[in-house]
């Protein structure tokens, strides 16, 4: 379970003080699809990039298993990313110079031993989940966008984390690829997977388990 | 694939940035190496040139002074135990030391006094290749002695003896003939008469015998002491004197060429060192959100700072290999320019190759420290907000 408590995060800029979140609260069960919705300004990518622990709060909690991540150091930290934490931006950030097989198999290249079999099988089996079967040798720049993102979506899945962190992960999608991409969530999310998306698309918030409206850095 | 496969598929991916890259840092590196090798053999002309001008090594026979006086009047020093030397034996153990390559001349001296027309004068007794190779800069009135009878005379003592170019003369009570007379020098040449080293130990009764040797050593390649200590254990009853004044003359000017170019290669060094500090640098900043993307994932910072490295890493191995063998075949091509290639034994050497291309990978990813660090300390938010 991930549990997000009296969450506070200030931003100061130029001398201006930006309160992004001012006390958000959220509890996530294992396997609940959670999205997050709001205006743009209204802290929601903020309050997600808290929760992957992208950024670390001002104040609050942050519960996962029992532990309080806020107070882990930074090895833990990395450690929680490699393992139990996954996230899809809205830009897919693959890496223009490896192949869409090599995108996936990112997580695995952190050190100098090389990537197992096992992870290499992953890949290419979370590729097919995501409808790229035989793409996998293509580099980024001959993908769709739509294919693109959903490498993306490989590269997070490939991990089997337990939670997937998705930032607006249509927004850059025509309708008919956005289409394809929740029904992906919608099938990670019966699969078990623990996902929190922030969207400004109502219709595709709709489609999780519970909607989170936030406004002015607070849930409403 | 491991975390290696990311920085070589973005060089080649950016070959066109790596390629330019190289191509300026190994430019650098060739510089370096051909300005080093060309003044490692410019160094060593240079200073066989300077042997010309004197020798810095003497070798003398061991004494002992004595001050002598009694009741209040002192009767001077006396020198007790004097041997002479014998020349043969000098002559075999100077040329058979261990640093003998660095002996550029060996020049033996047998000194007597004789009467010439009721003048006392000095007698020096030389090798005559040796002593023209030794003193570069005398300069005859006349020509050096091509028999054993002929004597070159210094300028002051012909003056007081009134002797010219072909006069003829006895020195003791052996008849000899005046080949040249020594323009003045300001030593001690100038008051003596110089005859063959054969002419001079028959004339007085000393064969094979020498009072003192002048030797010329070659010290760009080792100090003089070692030169000293390897006459010393090979000549142990002999005292061997460095004439230091006249090495550190010697190697200021050797060691000016050296530091000149060493200036240089510091200069082209630190401007290389910049082009791939500040590549880098533009790459960590174009890359930042690979990198906020990698630590998002987990990555470490150690983990980004060794791509950074590698990447440099890459570049300087590169450089170090194209831009010693650059740097080797531009210096022969120079060498020869300056027609000193015959001078050298300049010779392709794997082990300097392998050095260098050690120095250069070091460099190259000290350079790379700061833009390394840089991508370490980005925060994955900090990364993905910026976009």
């Amino acid at each position: 379970m991930l549990e997000a408590k009296n969450i506070l995060k200030t931003f100061h800029s130029e001398g201006v003080v930006t309160h992004a979140l001012t006390g958000v609260d959220l509890t996530v069960n294992p396997g609940e699809f959670v999205s997050i919705v709001g205006r743009s300004g209204s802290g929601k990518t903020t309050f997600l990039n808290v929760l992957s622990t992208l950024l670390a709060p001002d104040s609050g909690e942050i519960l996962y298993g029992g532990e309080d991540v806020t107070s882990f150091s930074a090895a833990r930290l990395n450690q929680l990313r490699q393992k139990d934490f996954s996230v899809v931006f809205q830009f897919h950030y693959l890496l223009p110079y490896l192949s869409a097989r090599e995108n996936v198999l990112l997580p695995y290249m952190r050190g100098l031993a090389p990537v197992s079999k096992d992870a290499k099988l992953r890949a290419d089996a979370c590729l097919e989940r995501v409808g790229l079967a035989g793409k996998g040798s293509k580099i980024p720049g001959h993908l769709s966008g739509g294919e693109q993102q959903r490498v993306a979506i490989a590269r997070a899945l490939v991990k089997e984390s337990t939670v997937l962190f998705a930032d607006e992960p249509t927004g850059n999608l025509d309708r008919e690829t956005g289409e394809s991409v929740m029904e992906l969530l919608a099938d990670l999310k019966n699969d078990g997977l623990s996902i929190v998306m922030v969207t400004h698309d109502d219709e595709y918030a709709a489609r999780a388990d519970r909607v989170i409206r936030m406004a002015d850095g607070a849930v409403v | 694939m491991n975390i290696l496969t990311i920085p070589l598929r973005n060089t080649r991916k950016k070959w066109v940035k790596t390629l330019l890259l190289l191509v300026v840092f190994s430019l650098g590196v060739t510089s370096i190496v051909s300005l080093n090798y060309v003044s490692s053999v410019v160094g060593e002309s240079l200073e066989k040139k300077l042997t010309a001008f004197g020798a810095n090594i003497l070798v003398m026979p061991k004494s002992e002074k004595l001050t002598v006086s009694y009741g209040g009047f002192s009767m001077g020093d006396m020198l007790l135990g004097v041997t002479d030397l014998s020349e043969s034996e000098v002559m075999n153990k100077v040329t058979s030391i261990e640093l003998k390559d660095r002996i550029a001349v060996v020049a033996p001296k047998l000194v007597a006094m004789a009467q010439v027309d009721g003048a006392t004068v000095g007698v020096v007794g030389v090798r005559w290749e040796k002593e023209k190779t030794l003193k570069g800069y005398w300069a005859l009135n006349g020509e050096y002695p091509t028999t054993p009878d002929g004597v070159v005379v210094g300028s002051k003592a012909a003056a007081r003896l009134n002797l010219k170019q072909g006069d003829s003369l006895e020195l003791g009570g052996a008849p000899v003939t005046v080949s040249g007379i020594l323009f003045p020098t300001g030593s001690d040449d100038d008051s003596v008469i110089f005859a063959g080293m054969d002419f001079a130990q028959a004339t007085f009764g000393t064969p094979d015998r020498v009072n003192f040797v002048e030797v010329a050593a070659l010290c760009a390649g080792c100090p003089i002491e070692d030169i000293v200590h390897q006459l010393q254990e090979a000549l142990p009853d002999t005292e061997i004197q460095a004439l230091q004044s006249i090495v550190k003359q010697r190697m200021y000017s050797v060691n000016f060429v050296k530091q000149l170019i060493l200036t240089v290669s510091i200069i082209i060094l630190f401007i290389a060192c910049c082009m791939v500090g500040v590549t880098m640098l533009s790459s960590v900043n174009e890359r930042i959100k690979e990198i906020g993307l990698m630590r998002s994932l987990g990555f470490s910072r150690k983990g980004i700072f060794g791509i950074f490295c590698f990447e440099a890493m890459i570049i300087g191995i590169g450089a170090g290999a194209i831009g010693y063998l650059g740097g080797f075949a531009l210096s022969l091509e120079v060498l020869k320019i300056l027609d000193m290639a015959e001078d050298t034994t300049l010779s392709f050497n794997g082990g300097d190759m392998a050095l260098t291309c050690l120095f250069i990978v070091g460099v190259s990813v000290l350079s790379a420290f700061f833009p390394a660090w840089k991508a370490s300390s980005i925060e994955p938010s900090e990364a993905l907000i910026s976009l």
